[in-house]
């Protein structure tokens, strides 16, 4: 699969962003991990479609109406069969903001091991190209701000720098008890996110925003739990 | 040709221009362009100057000509400050034979009305086969070439490289940057940049043998992604020093996402200048301070400064700088016990102390007229490895209340301290004033006398801890390049 062949079929529908599963699928094209995940339509019977994936699951609605998918109830985790599942979903399809939107299914996912929660994210600088952005905190990035960005590409250096640039890093290296996150695989993923032959170099005139939000580390390794990538208004000729 | 190379030889006639036409001077009156030709007369231009005029024989003595085709010879610069509506067509018709036109006139692309008139002088220019400076611009300053915008601007050739998108900041920059001891190897104003712009002028000073630090005033940006690789290549070999206007504005991004919100336009610069190791200043004080200090000091990528040793008058003065270096990142931690040792033994008066931040009032100091410095130095250069020293001394308490040259003395200690260990630790003077005349006038002579044997001076704490901070950013980031 061409890399940007995700963004020419997104483009062909008329979106002006990638869905989750697609933008899941473009970071794993890049090397960058994800949840195992299928796409499952409302009163499908899950039993069968869910056979292959280890709870405890994730549930959230997918839809090109619905860019915040939490504001209106439309994401639930932990839960623990697929039992859960179903009633999770029917749960959601009772919300007004989700029983009235398009709906391109429902994602159920592997829910990531737990850990710190990061942001890794893009903007297209009009003068610049694309700046990466990695910060602490993963929903809560815009209350505590604690980022730090980067003109693409970055080297290793860089990423190890823009750790070292938050403010909360300690986090980072374990309190209170919990165990430090690798930061080796945090570097890792801005790398092959943000790298020279990263995922924001390789298709920088088609992605004007980005959010892998949150980033779940721990210590064996990097998930994105939800992305999302905004396109570029015009298309490439 | 290297690409070094012919970036000097491209730009070798602007800032040595063997002959240059000026677009604009009256035969009758005063204009900009005839203050041009006075001020290069006595900057000691020695190459042809040719006035531009549509009628007059002659201007300001010199013989006027019809067009840039007319001239007896090709220029090199072409100096142009008439209405803007003018200048388009001059250039188109100047036959490939001007090199550099510098456009001072205003009414292009910063203003609405004039933005289309603005793509008609860059049309022009290249029909007529000239780069162009400007417009919207003040002109330049190159003591190489004796061509200056700026009046009594220092004939010495220097080491500081300056390229301002403001020309009245640039003159500032000169004026202001000379006083404190800056001396230039050119400044140029860039205006809108309609052709040549900030990018072009650093890629030239940066090969420049004669440059050792450049000093960038930006405003926009047209390229960015040519200024980061440019950057980004020097690898901090050469600093530059930029000032960035603007930094405060919400950046234009459309925020659809939690990055676009956390994106404001200032993300970017501190990015660059992490990733690229240039200085980001927030004033012109702190322009002019670090460039001072990368004019006068070597910088030390294999001991990037970290300690600093604080030595004067003036105890509450020491005691805030101590804070004011700590919050800068910079070290001043108390002597060990060789140090403490030396200095004990020199058995200062009460009222001195002697761990770092030394401290030593007026009375400390006058003992054998001042040379009780020498050996304070002395003693902490043999016990101690600071990678900075900080001389600095209040001067309103010994102008007219001290005997024979005190502070002369003083100063020739710190500089003989100084010539026996070369290279040891980087050693900055801050010379404090009450602003009184006579304090001002002694303040001045120091200065002059410590800058000619190569010593950076100050005029307060704060303006050498933002050198000292810039310099230990620099080393280190050079530092991190170097592996």
């Amino acid at each position: 699969m061409a890399p940007d062949q995700l963004i020419r079929e997104a483009r062909a529908a008329g979106r002006g962003a990638l869905d989750e599963l697609s933008g899941k699928r473009l970071l794993a094209r890049f090397g960058i991990a994800v949840p195992r995940s299928t796409l499952v339509q409302p009163h499908e019977p899950l039993a069968r479609k869910l056979a292959g994936l280890r709870p405890p699951f994730v549930l959230k609605v997918a839809s090109p109406d619905i860019l915040h998918k939490s504001d209106v109830g439309g994401v639930r985790t932990r839960l623990g069969s697929v039992e859960d599942v179903e009633t999770a979903m029917r749960v959601m399809l009772a919300r007004p903001e989700i029983g009235r939107a398009r709906l391109d299914g429902f994602l159920v996912e592997e829910m990531a091991p737990a850990g710190q929660e990061l942001v890794i994210g893009a903007v297209r600088d009009p003068q610049f190209g694309p700046l990466v952005m990695v910060g602490l905190g993963g929903i809560l990035v815009e209350v505590l701000r604690d980022v730090a960005f980067r003109i693409c590409p970055i080297e290793r250096v860089d990423a190890l720098e823009m750790l070292e640039e938050l403010k909360g890093r300690a986090l980072l290296d374990g309190v209170r008890g919990q165990a430090a996150v690798s930061r080796e695989a945090i570097v890792d993923a801005l790398l092959k996110f943000a790298g020279p032959a990263g995922l924001l170099m390789t298709l920088a005139a088609d992605i004007a925003e980005a959010d892998i939000n949150p980033l779940i580390v721990s210590a064996g390794g990097a998930v994105a739990a939800d992305a999302r990538f905004i396109l570029t208004p015009e298309t490439k000729s | 040709m290297s690409n070094r190379a012919q970036v000097l030889e491209t730009f070798r006639p602007l800032f040595e221009p063997r002959t240059i036409a000026v677009v604009g001077a009256s035969a009758t009156a005063m204009s900009a362009a005839n203050v041009f030709i006075r001020r290069m007369r006595e900057f000691g231009y020695s190459g042809a100057m040719y006035p531009i005029h549509p009628s007059a024989a002659a201007v300001d003595g010199l013989p006027a000509y019809r067009s840039l085709a007319a001239t007896p010879e090709p220029i090199d610069y072409a100096y142009i400050s008439v209405a803007a509506g003018h200048v388009p067509q001059m250039l188109a018709r100047a036959g490939g034979r001007v090199r550099f036109a510098q456009v001072i006139s205003s009414g292009f692309g910063e203003v609405d009305e004039g933005k289309a008139l603005q793509d008609e002088l860059v049309a022009g220019a290249r029909a007529g086969g000239c780069r162009v400076l400007g417009p919207n611009c003040l002109g330049m300053y190159s003591p190489r070439g004796r061509v200056t915008f700026v009046e009594n601007g220092s004939s010495d050739l220097g080491a500081v490289g300056i390229i301002s998108q403001s020309g009245g900041l640039g003159t500032d920059i000169v004026r202001r940057g000379q006083v404190r001891g800056l001396r230039f190897s050119g400044a140029v104003t860039v205006g809108n940049s309609a052709d040549l712009g900030p990018n072009d002028l650093l890629e030239f000073y940066l090969a420049d043998p004669h440059t050792k630090v450049i000093g960038v005033y930006l405003e926009a940006v047209k390229d960015g992604r040519r200024l980061f690789d440019l950057l980004k290549a020097n690898r901090a070999q050469k600093p530059v020093v930029l000032l960035k206007g603007g930094r405060t504005r919400q950046g234009q991004l459309a925020a659809a996402s939690h990055t676009g919100s956390l994106a404001g336009d200032d993300r970017v610069w501190v990015a660059l200048s992490r990733q690229s190791g240039c200085l980001l200043v927030e004033t012109l004080d702190q322009f002019l301070d670090t460039l001072l200090a990368f004019q006068a000091l070597t910088p030390r990528a294999d001991r990037p400064t970290r300690e600093i040793v604080m030595f004067g008058n003036g105890g509450g003065t020491s005691v805030l700088a101590t804070d004011l270096f700590s919050r800068l990142g910079l070290e001043v931690t108390p002597f060990g016990a060789p140090t403490l040792q030396a200095l004990a033994a020199l058995k200062l008066p009460p009222g001195s102390s002697i761990t770092n931040p030394i401290d030593t009032p007026v009375g400390t100091l006058q003992q054998d007229e001042g040379r009780i410095a020498e050996k304070i130095l002395d003693a902490i250069y043999a016990t101690a490895e600071p990678e900075a020293l900080v001389m600095h001394l209040n001067m309103a308490a010994f102008v007219g209340r001290t005997k024979g040259d005190v502070l002369g003395n003083l100063m020739q200690a710190a500089l003989r301290v100084q010539s026996r260990y070369p290279g040891r630790a980087h050693f900055l003077l801050v010379l404090r004033s009450d602003g009184e005349s006579e304090v001002e006038a002694r303040k001045r002579e120091f200065r002059a006398g410590a800058l000619a044997l190569g010593i950076p001076v100050y005029d307060e704490m704060m303006n050498v801890g933002w050198a000292l901070a810039a310099l230990c950013a620099h080393e280190r980031f050079a530092c991190r390049a170097r592996t």
